[in-house]
């Protein structure tokens, strides 16, 4: 009978020939990822694994970890790429082959190439834009590298003030949203309905669609909807450049403003959208923008009164001008300039002609009233 | 029918043009002032006082705010 190993010396002797094979050396591999659990925070490792697959079969697959040495290299990633670990990503790592006699074999991950990571997101990215062009072309359309969309086109009512807003419940961006336009300085007041969901993680594109839904149902109450998550640049950029969310936004009929905070990226949903940078930034928007209608207002209010003062002006100034012509051709004005008024028989003489010598005539000059008789006519020699 | 923001603004618009362009009679002017002062007061109040349908839902919440003294 051959041998009986104990378990530990069989398993030593793996390690052993693996140490061989493999100690101190280090490869580059691209593969795929699954079986990415969230962080447990009580623990300072992370395990996930590899898998090549050709169509359904899988090729390979193999457990790899994250000890704590390396944990940053998940952080760097997030931060670089805007997309948390999570299954179907392709990954770029140089690892180590490890055995462990408790745990296995294993592959360590050292580090991660995030600049191929960075590609493989973006080339994602594009193919999710280039897709809602091709089967959306009457929401979404690309003119010089803007993207034109239903819900772009939309006109804003002239006041905004009936806000649904979608953030997540007591975050950053529900805070700030609120706190900006709620202490604006010109006192406005909005009336924001709250659709809270969550806004970050794999299922949130799912829950943000489910939060339009019940906005679109009662679509009259609403003059904007706002999506706000507060930021950061590590946040997971993930969500918002899903595709179905994105369709989605494109064709809503109500104006949709994004206030999601990143410092680098745009996200596809921000391009089927009015985008602002943060919460904070759509809530100043819609205030101006309510400015910019009262502003219209105190500009009419100005012109208006002003015109009517001035026409009452006008009025009261051609009146008196009125005034002064009647009173400059009055009689009484006439005689305290020493003119005379001629009559006779009672009647004011205009044509000297009606005067005979010998006619009684009476001149009415200022107080007095001379009476006489006409001796004798001739021309008064005065050239008017 | 109800006044809205953009009626308001509209018909203050044109009621300045109106008035700019010598259209208003001196006797239907202070008819005219009145109508420009229902408009401008119409949009600063709602601009800054909560709708009647909230502000009667608020006050439902507490009715006994109001009469006390």
């Amino acid at each position: 009978m051959a041998k009986k190993y104990r378990l530990s010396e069989l398993v030593s002797e793996i390690d052993e020939t693996i140490q061989n094979r493999f100690a101190g050396e280090t490869f580059w591999i691209t593969a795929e990822i699954t079986d990415v659990k969230p962080q447990d925070p009580s623990r300072n490792y992370r395990f996930i694994k590899f898998i090549e697959k050709s169509g359904t079969t899988t090729l390979a697959s193999i457990d790899a970890v994250f000890w704590a040495k390396s944990l940053n290299q998940i952080e760097k990633f997030e931060k670089t790429t805007k997309t948390t670990l999570r299954n179907g990503l392709e990954l770029t790592c140089k690892v180590v082959v490890s055995f462990n006699n408790r745990y296995g074999l294993k592959l360590e991950i050292i580090e991660i190439d995030c600049t191929y990571a960075l590609g493989q997101v973006e080339i994602e990215r594009q193919q999710t834009i280039e897709k809602l062009l091709k089967e959306n072309p009457k929401t979404i359309r690309r003119v010089d590298e803007q993207f034109i969309t239903f819900n772009k086109t939309l006109e804003l009512p002239i006041v905004i003030q009936r806000i649904a807003l979608i953030t997540a419940p007591n975050s950053d961006g529900q805070r700030d949203f609120n706190q900006e336009l709620k202490g604006n300085k010109h006192k406005y007041i909005f009336n924001v309905s709250e659709f809270l969901t969550q806004i970050q993680g794999d299922s949130s594109s799912k829950l943000i669609v489910q939060k339009l839904k019940l906005i679109e149902e009662d679509k009259e109450s609403y003059d904007i909807v706002v999506i706000a998550r507060g930021g950061g640049s590590q946040s997971d950029l993930q969500p918002f450049d899903d595709y179905e969310l994105s369709k989605y936004v494109a064709a809503f009929p109500i104006p949709v403003f994004t206030g999601i905070g990143h410092d680098r990226n745009t996200s596809i949903v921000d391009l089927m959208a009015r985008q602002h940078k943060t919460p904070t930034k759509v809530a100043t928007s819609i205030v101006d923008h309510n400015f910019n209608f009262e502003s219209d207002i105190i500009d009419f209010k100005e012109r208006f009164f002003d015109a009517a003062e001035s026409m009452i002006d006008d009025a009261k100034e051609s009146l008196l001008q009125f005034k002064r012509t009647v009173k400059a051709y009055s009689p009484a004005t006439i005689l305290n300039k020493g003119y005379a008024i001629i009559t006779s028989n009672d009647r004011i003489i205009i044509n000297p002609k009606d005067i005979k010598p010998n006619t009684e005539i009476k001149t009415i000059l200022k107080n007095e009233l001379i009476h006489s008789t006409v001796t004798k006519k001739t021309k008064n020699g005065i050239n008017l | 029918m109800e006044l809205t923001y953009n009626k308001a603004h509209e018909k203050l618009s044109k009621l300045v043009d109106l008035i700019e362009d010598d259209a208003i009679q001196l006797d239907t002017l202070a008819e005219k002032v009145k109508q420009a002062k229902v408009l401008i007061d119409f949009c600063e109040a709602k601009l800054r006082t909560i709708d009647d349908e909230v502000k009667s839902a608020l006050l439902d919440k507490k009715p006994s705010v109001k009469k006390k003294k």
